[in-house]
């Protein structure tokens, strides 16, 4: 349990902005003191006397002393942190919830399945992954962007592909003449990959009409329901299963996700908005 | 020590008199055909206090998740509270604001401060609103839980039966300044039997709504059209859930100083579900209306173990556009 009191952040320094593509960018925080996360919960984002927001960390569980968040300029929030150059105090609320089941990528042939600002969550399953190459047996990363200007983390991508066991795969609803890679929504990548299905274990994440027909296009491929892991995108606000506005069903999606196995969430209303 | 008390309304009232100066207490009082707490100040306030009559218009969880408070810099109380004539549908609705505040891995600092700064004196109900169906819920008329005294105002006097060590504290703090006797047994069986009576009135008044075990099969398997129907005069107010006294959402607004004021919510709010990105999950009224039903009577037990509807019938009083939620559970049941 968290000590204190629950709704007080702890500072954190902004060391950094990352310009990833036109629309995003990732902050470099340095937090009072060292912060720990398992990949794929979230924080609370505090801008002092402007909002809140719930994002990912981008960068990976096992640094302590800075977090990436990776950030799309969508809302009021965004908006404001996205005019920061650096220097600035921020707040930091968490980490919440579930985050992914590494357990359960352990040993297993891993699809990652990544759609625009999904990557930045993604990221950090990653760089985790990366770090425990020893304990899973391949990963096929599925990416795809919008345009080539709108594909982000170009160095980290660079460096997986050097990387034993990881396979890069990359497309665009649009190419330009600088693309080499595929073309077409992120799905047909997935016409493309070499995995053994049932040996395999697939994490989604996405904007929802990515993760929706990506989670279709993987149960015709013969996924289990329980083998699909999806981080949802709620309006998270406490963070702490309470205030109501993330509910899902009968989850709280702060709490008891923001990583779900399809099978936990399919028939729940609304899933896909 | 003694369970049962009884003085007369008098002594009370006087021993009270003498109490306000120490403690901040809240009862009842009666404004036309409204009642309400309200701060006691004087000993006019005292006496014209409402006993065992249902219901106070706000429900007792805003003693506790005021409408607004600032959850990050916390005001102490300077006193001590006691609240006087607290009815059993309020009562029941602590166990679902105790197991979301208190528990489930977080517990919250403010509800917390405010619950152990607050003795509670819950009260028999003697008569019946016209929306009360508390029974239907099997909620009986008079307090079983989260009360530290019950107070039942009968044939001109007092009795108080002490139900915690808070309430034996609030005795003692009586017995500075006035006597208290030991009812006999005929006096606590008149009071029984004045409980079954209402008890039995309440079934009549709600005979065929159904129970909770059935409503939330019910609302699972209603379909869309039900819900359009009642959804028509909604105007999306929230007052059926900042009213309700078992609604836990709030609101959380960011102040200067890293500070948070929480602020009750309501899921009937457009937009109370809505993304950054622009994805709105409760856009359409119908869904919202569907929603807060949903939650109460299918999801809430799913996850939690107290009820979420305790039968007060506030949300039927409190909605402008007249929505009536019995008459929808009662066409749910026939249909």
């Amino acid at each position: 349990m968290q000590k204190g009191n629950l709704y007080k952040p702890i500072k954190a320094e902004v060391l950094e902005v990352i310009e990833e593509s036109p629309t995003i960018k990732t902050f470099v925080l340095k937090p009072e003191h060292n912060f720990t996360f398992h990949t794929g919960q979230f924080i609370e984002l505090v801008l002092e006397g402007i909002g809140e927001a719930p994002f990912t960390p981008s960068s990976s569980p096992l640094v302590k002393d800075k977090i990436d968040v990776t950030i799309m300029k969508a809302g009021y929030v965004t908006e404001k942190i996205h005019q920061f150059k650096g220097g600035e105090t921020v707040g930091i609320r968490g980490p919440y919830g579930r985050g992914y089941p590494l357990e359960k990528l352990y040993d297993k042939e891993v699809l990652v399945l990544g759609g625009g600002c999904g990557f930045a969550p993604l990221r950090s399953l990653l760089y985790n992954l990366q770090a425990e190459q020893d304990r899973i047996k391949k990963v096929t990363f599925c990416y795809g962007s919008k345009s080539p200007q709108e594909c982000i983390y170009e160095p980290y991508i660079d460096e997986l592909r050097s990387v034993p066991k990881f396979e890069v795969m990359r497309s665009v609803d649009k190419a330009d003449d600088s693309w080499t890679e595929e073309v077409g929504v992120v799905t047909v990548l997935l016409d493309k990959i070499d995995i053994n299905i049932e040996d395999s274990v697939a994490v989604v994440v996405g904007p929802p009409i990515m993760m929706k027909f990506g989670v279709q296009k993987l149960l015709e491929m013969g996924y289990p329901e329980n083998k699909i892991y999806l981080s949802m995108e709620k309006n998270m606000s406490c963070g702490l299963g309470k205030c109501g506005h993330c509910m899902m069903g009968e989850y709280f999606v702060c709490k008891d996700g923001p990583v779900f196995s399809y099978d936990e969430i399919k028939g729940r209303p609304d899933i896909w908005k | 020590m003694n369970k049962y008390f009884t003085l007369t309304k008098e002594n009370w009232d006087k021993a009270l008199v003498n109490l306000i100066s120490g403690y901040n207490i809240y009862a009842p009082l009666t404004y036309g055909e409204n009642q309400d707490y309200e701060l006691l100040l004087d000993e006019e306030s005292i006496k014209e206090i409402t006993y065992n009559k249902p219901k106070p218009a706000t429900p007792l969880k805003t003693f506790f998740n005021p409408v607004k408070e600032n959850v990050v810099n916390l005001k102490q109380p300077e006193k001590q509270r006691i609240i006087i004539g607290v009815p059993a549908c309020d009562l029941s609705a602590m166990d679902i604001q105790d197991e979301m505040y208190l528990n489930r891995d977080y517990e919250d600092p403010a509800y917390k401060m405010h619950r152990e700064n607050t003795t509670i004196i819950g009260t028999d109900c003697h008569s019946l609103q016209e929306h009360c169906h508390c029974t239907s819920y099997d909620v009986k008329p008079f307090p079983k839980k989260h009360h530290d005294i019950l107070l039942t105002f009968f044939e001109g006097n007092i009795t108080l039966e002490v139900n915690s060590e808070k309430g034996e504290n609030i005795i003692n703090e009586l017995k500075k300044y006035t006597a208290l006797d030991e009812p006999t047994e005929n006096d606590i069986q008149k009071i029984l039997d004045k409980r079954k009576t209402i008890e039995e009135e309440l079934d009549n008044q709600n005979k065929g709504l159904p129970n909770y075990k059935k409503t939330g099969e019910l609302v699972n398997n209603s379909g869309d059209e039900i819900w359009k129907k009642y959804s028509e005069t909604c105007v999306s107010c929230g007052a059926c859930a900042t009213i309700c006294p078992t609604c836990t959402c709030f609101l959380l607004l960011e102040k200067p100083g890293f500070e948070k004021v929480r602020h009750l919510d309501a899921c009937q709010y457009p937009g109370f579900e809505k993304v950054a990105a622009g994805e709105d999950p409760l856009g359409e009224l119908h869904k919202r209306f569907y929603n807060r039903y949903m939650c109460k009577y299918v999801w809430k037990p799913e996850q939690f173990e107290s009820l979420a509807c305790t039968g007060c019938g506030r949300c039927i009083e409190a909605c402008i556009g007249n929505i009536n939620k019995n008459e929808l559970f009662m066409e749910l049941t026939n249909q």
